[in-house]
């Protein structure tokens, strides 16, 4: 994807009309583009006033519960990191954690095998620099093919897993968001089936990793895209299946 | 001052407390004052159910992500840059963003299209919204949606409103992709324009 086929994203961005991949991509966009930066503001600020026709009373109740619940609620110290976009934390807020955790990895030019960066966390940066750049052209690659589908289902226990394939590049870039991380010995498993075939596992995510977004190749062509949750070390055959998205 | 605020005053104090300012309360939450963070719920909170409501339809889905989003805010107020824009968009970008991801995750697109279907893509507003202040303001906004052409229109409504992406837009309306994001870019500059809306930082 060409930075003006990114940069053309600005107003789906600003209205939230992209899906959470192309959103990483736009982020990252507009970490290394200050006049983006400077449209992106003035259209979020627009947009925003597209809510001052949304006026509707709350219950009550929701002030005495938002109130007690500010009463317990630890303050986050103000964040440095340069990137547009709604602050990660609650469990819901932890896929944009993802999201912006990828756009600045991918925006300093380094990276890890996955981009999954939980609590920020950045794993053996330096040593697979090159191999980061080489999955960040593929990924663009894939994301702007022209014959992209992308689809995804929920997950048991909450969340979700996201396959956008492209034929043509024969991968897709896969975002699984689990609601809770699994225990610290367990991990979540890739998969995909063909027919009635045994799944054939395409990767492993870090042992209790909530989160992450993965280049897998070869998804295109099989009918189904599985992840289940696996000791650390992964299984031969999944075990416990966790999410499916069909792909036919 | 919050950034506009000469522009366009605040005006939605339905509360006794003299009119307050949503980017200095905001940094009065920043710092942790729980009082100032009652008096910005008293004044961004129907704005902020109410598009959570317009976006999720189900009132008391609804309900549970203002909360979500309200302590949010209350969290995460020390990151408000007042160099990016006002402090109102802000928390209208978390709510809105909030209620996208909500309404995807429990509804499939074409249920969204039916439930509203029958109120219109141009819901009224809520009774209560016209009894109360803010008429002007609504009033502008709407007069330059209606300057938008059909097409740019549907596209930032769609998206906005009900929280459909951009390739389901461009499903609905019929339209190709590329045409879509443009309509969304272009139509969104001229609403700017319009609203006269300005981030100096």
């Amino acid at each position: 994807m060409s930075s003006s086929d990114v940069h053309a994203l600005v107003g789906a961005y600003a209205l939230d009309a992209l899906d959470d991949l192309e959103r990483a991509a736009f982020e990252r966009h507009v970490a290394d583009c200050a006049a983006c930066r400077a449209e992106l503001d003035e259209l979020r600020e627009t947009a925003a006033r597209l809510a001052d026709s949304t006026w509707s009373v709350p219950p009550p109740r929701l002030r005495t519960e938002v109130m007690a619940a500010v009463g317990r609620t630890r303050q986050s110290a103000p964040s440095d990191q340069g990137v547009p976009g709604v602050a990660a934390g609650s469990s819901r807020g932890r896929r944009y954690a993802v999201a912006v955790a990828a756009a600045v990895v991918l925006a300093a030019g380094t990276g890890a095998t996955v981009y999954a960066i939980q609590d920020q966390r950045v794993r053996d940066q330096s040593a697979i620099a090159s191999a980061a750049q080489l999955r960040e052209v593929r990924t663009q690659a894939i994301l702007s093919a022209s014959d992209l589908v992308v689809r995804s289902a929920p997950m048991t226990g909450g969340g979700r897993v996201t396959v956008a394939s492209s034929r043509e590049q024969a991968a897709s870039v896969v975002s699984v968001r689990a609601d809770r991380a699994p225990a610290a010995d367990r991990a979540f498993q890739l998969w995909t089936i063909r027919g009635t075939g045994a799944p054939a596992s395409v990767g492993l995510l870090g042992a209790g990793e909530q989160s992450a977004i993965e280049l897998v190749g070869g998804v295109p062509g099989n009918d189904v895209f599985a992840v289940s949750l696996e000791p650390a070390a992964g299984a031969v055959s999944p075990s416990r299946i966790v999410a499916q998205v069909p792909l036919t | 001052m919050e950034q506009g605020a000469a522009r366009r005053p605040d005006h939605l104090s339905a509360v006794p407390a003299p009119p307050a300012d949503a980017g200095d309360l905001l940094r009065g939450v920043a710092r942790g004052d729980e009082a100032a963070f009652g008096r910005l719920y008293d004044l961004i909170a129907p704005r902020v159910y109410g598009l959570i409501r317009r976006v999720l339809r189900d009132p008391a889905q609804a309900e549970e992500v203002a909360q979500e989003v309200l302590v949010e805010i209350w969290r995460t107020a020390a990151r408000f840059d007042a160099s990016r824009g006002s402090a109102t968009a802000w928390m209208f970008t978390i709510a809105h963003r909030r209620a996208v991801d909500r309404v995807r995750a429990e509804q499939a697109s074409a249920e969204r299209t039916m439930k509203v279907g029958a109120a219109s893509v141009d819901t009224p507003y809520d009774e209560v919204a016209d009894e109360v202040s803010g008429r002007l303001e609504r009033q502008q906004v709407r007069r330059c949606m209606d300057d938008l052409t059909e097409l740019q229109r549907q596209a930032v409504t769609l998206a906005y409103y009900q929280g459909h992406s951009y390739r389901e837009v461009a499903e609905l309306l019929g339209a190709p992709l590329p045409t879509v994001k443009t309509r969304m870019r272009d139509g969104l500059i001229r609403l700017r324009d319009c609203l006269g809306v300005e981030v100096t930082s």
